[in-house]
């Protein structure tokens, strides 16, 4: 029940920056997931807030307390490794009392704590077993309770479903959710998967090459990148973007696409929004699964390249210098080598400015 | 893969001869044990592999009973170089392992560069020949020549770079987020070390131990140099097994050899099991 507030943070490691610049307030009892491509600084970050590696320059403040100095055992955050960190030499009892022995709690107290957290991650049938011969699954709900058991303030959580089965993973994915519903600690949880980051956080903070690049609820940065990075990388696949300049037509602003031809007229606060940027060179950037196909038409010519069957749902690949996906249903009636005209679907269409990357926005 | 006969003979070939050429030494020093004087004594004629009238006779007469055949008497029995080479191997394989495991934590741990880690191993650059005398003159002047410790110490000394490489580049390996885990609970560095840290490596610790433990079983010369008569150990005392009467005492020898390398024998077995099962750290699956 805690305030994680990161100022100017940085963090170099000897040349190089791993975290350029951080500024972020993770709320009390909320779930934020740090999300981005390897090398993007989520872990650096992870560190520091866990005292593991002190910072280069900035604050750390767990409700307002300056947290330079205060070693890790001092903060009272629980850490969950991306490789468990079981203590391999002992039993799953063992480990499990491991935190509450060492804030010296009553021996029934450990037992009591140590019962119910086993309930409620079903370790009970290997509470004395050796931890060491477990299966991955299993060493990952220890891994868990382990740090779970002391019910920290601020819970840490570092890629630890990725070692873990695709099924697993989708049960893990609700319980630990359910786990941070019961306990209400904050909860800070790393991850390059955007599923889990989509799925479990109440806020996403999207990195990347160690700077912020957005932060906001799952469905803000889905339906509204910041900027290109973003729009690349959340979604599955991620935003079509088409390079083109903006163009004014009778029937008001629109994005000279090249080849693909005109785009449809942009809406009005977004036309607005375009003409007070001032920047002509954009990027032309919609949702897969926020387009319709046609033969003929009004909307973007181009070629379909492939056609990829997900099972639920069909990806066209389609084509006309820069390659665009479209997610539809399964009775597409487009086979390689057709022309199609591609419609955004009215409001799906995002504009970001090619030199900054950053996004174009209407009111 | 099929091979053709006759690399197959070939390689069969060759294995026996690579196991005749290691193990007829053995083989020879174990016959030798058993055979009563006249089968090996340079006098006799009639040598042979296999005892014809195998007897215990030798290993009495090393531990000091007469012998009916052999009248020579011993000045010292084996017992105090068994317990000579114990204590020294074993004092000097605890000072190697304590202060090895100790400086390759903190080096692998807090350490930065290779210069420190590299001067600990430059001790085994030179042969130990070449450091002996000096060595030979530091310990007459503190007065440990001739005692079980003073060749313990030596002992810890030389084997410590080993002790050293092999636990630094076992912690090296294991997984920081293990005392991670540990110090974000409370725990502090030290006890991290003790409660965490020591038994995770159990298995590394053992087999490190038991190969510096066999490196100062084995040592010849340090010993020789080091000690004069109350601290000899075993294979110094074997090479004084000769009277002027008989000559080599190749009967004693060979039984005392053996004695000697039983224990090298189980503990590499020992070794071979964890060595060959590594580091396996469980919670590691990446």
């Amino acid at each position: 029940m805690t305030t994680i507030r990161l100022e100017n943070l940085v963090k170099r490691f000897g040349d190089f920056t791993a975290l350029k610049t951080m500024d972020l307030e993770i709320r009390d009892g909320e779930f934020m997931a740090l999300l981005g491509p390897s090398g993007c600084g989520k872990s650096t970050t992870m560190n520091m807030i866990a005292g593991m590696e002190e910072p280069s320059g900035g604050r750390i403040l767990f409700d307002g307390r300056d947290m330079n100095g205060v070693p890790m055992g001092k903060r009272g955050v629980g850490f969950v490794f991306q490789n468990y960190a079981i203590f391999t030499h002992m039993t799953v009892r063992q480990n499990l009392a491991y935190g509450p022995k060492m804030r010296g709690m009553s021996r029934s107290e450990i037992d009591r704590r140590v019962k119910n957290i086993a309930d409620f991650l079903q370790l009970t049938p290997m509470l004395d077993q050796k931890s060491a011969k477990l299966s991955v699954n299993i060493l990952q709900r220890l891994a868990i309770g382990r740090s779970a058991i002391v019910e920290p303030a601020i819970f840490l959580l570092d890629e630890p479903l990725s070692n873990v089965d695709a099924a697993f993973r989708a049960v893990m994915r609700t319980e630990l959710k359910h786990l941070q519903k019961q306990f209400k600690q904050t909860m800070v949880y790393v991850t390059h998967d955007q599923l889990e980051a989509m799925t479990m956080a109440d806020r996403i903070a999207v990195m990347d090459h160690g700077v912020l690049q957005q932060v906001g609820t799952p469905l803000e940065v889905y339906n509204n990148p910041a900027n290109i990075f973003v729009a690349k990388f959340i979604g599955s696949p991620g935003m079509n973007l088409i390079a083109g300049e903006l163009a004014e037509t009778d029937r008001g602003l629109a994005v000279d696409l090249g080849p693909w031809g005109l785009s449809p007229p942009l809406p009005d606060d977004l036309a607005n929004a375009a003409r007070a940027a001032g920047s002509r060179a954009v990027q032309y950037g919609f949702r897969p699964e926020e387009a319709t196909l046609a033969s003929e038409g009004q909307g973007l010519r181009a070629r379909v390249t492939f056609v990829e069957r997900i099972g639920a749902r069909t990806i066209v690949h389609a084509e006309s210098g820069q390659p665009v996906k479209i997610v539809t249903e399964n009775d597409v009636g487009f086979a390689v080598g057709d022309a199609v005209t591609i419609v955004p679907a009215p409001g799906a269409v995002r504009l970001f400015d090619a030199a900054s990357t950053a996004a174009i926005r209407g009111a | 893969m099929r091979r053709s006969p006759a690399f197959e003979t070939f390689r069969y070939a060759a294995i026996a001869l690579a196991l005749a050429l290691t193990l007829l030494p053995i083989l020879w020093m174990v016959s030798m044990a058993f055979k009563p004087i006249p089968e090996w004594s340079a006098t006799g004629a009639d040598l042979t592999w296999i005892p014809r009238a195998p007897t215990l006779d030798n290993f009495r007469f090393v531990f000091g009973e007469s012998t009916s055949d052999l009248i020579v008497a011993l000045e010292r029995t084996a017992w105090r170089p068994i317990l000579s080479s114990l204590l020294s191997a074993v004092f000097g394989t605890l000072i190697a392992m304590v202060c090895g495991t100790a400086a390759a934590y903190g080096l692998s741990r807090f350490g930065s560069g290779k210069n420190l880690p590299l001067a600990l191993i430059q001790l085994r650059l030179f042969p130990p020949m070449a450091v002996m005398i000096p060595v030979m003159i530091m310990w007459a002047f503190l007065g440990l020549i001739d005692t079980w410790w003073g060749l313990a110490l030596i002992y810890g000394i030389v084997t410590l770079p080993f002790a050293f490489w092999l636990m630094k580049t076992f912690f090296d390996e294991m997984p920081r987020e293990i005392e991670e885990a540990a110090l974000v609970e409370g725990c502090s560095r030290f006890r991290v070390f003790m409660k965490i840290t020591l038994p995770v490596m159990r298995a590394p610790l053992a087999s490190s131990a038991l190969l510096v433990f066999i490196l100062n079983w084995s040592d010849y010369l340090i010993a020789l140099l080091l000690t004069t008569k109350n601290w000899v150990t075993i294979p110094v005392y074997m090479a004084s097994l000769s009277s002027s009467m008989t000559g080599q005492l190749y009967g004693a020898k060979a039984a005392l050899g053996l004695l000697a390398a039983i224990p090298p024998v189980i503990l590499g077995i020992a070794i071979q099991k964890h060595l060959v099962r590594g580091l396996t750290f469980g919670a590691l699956k990446q």
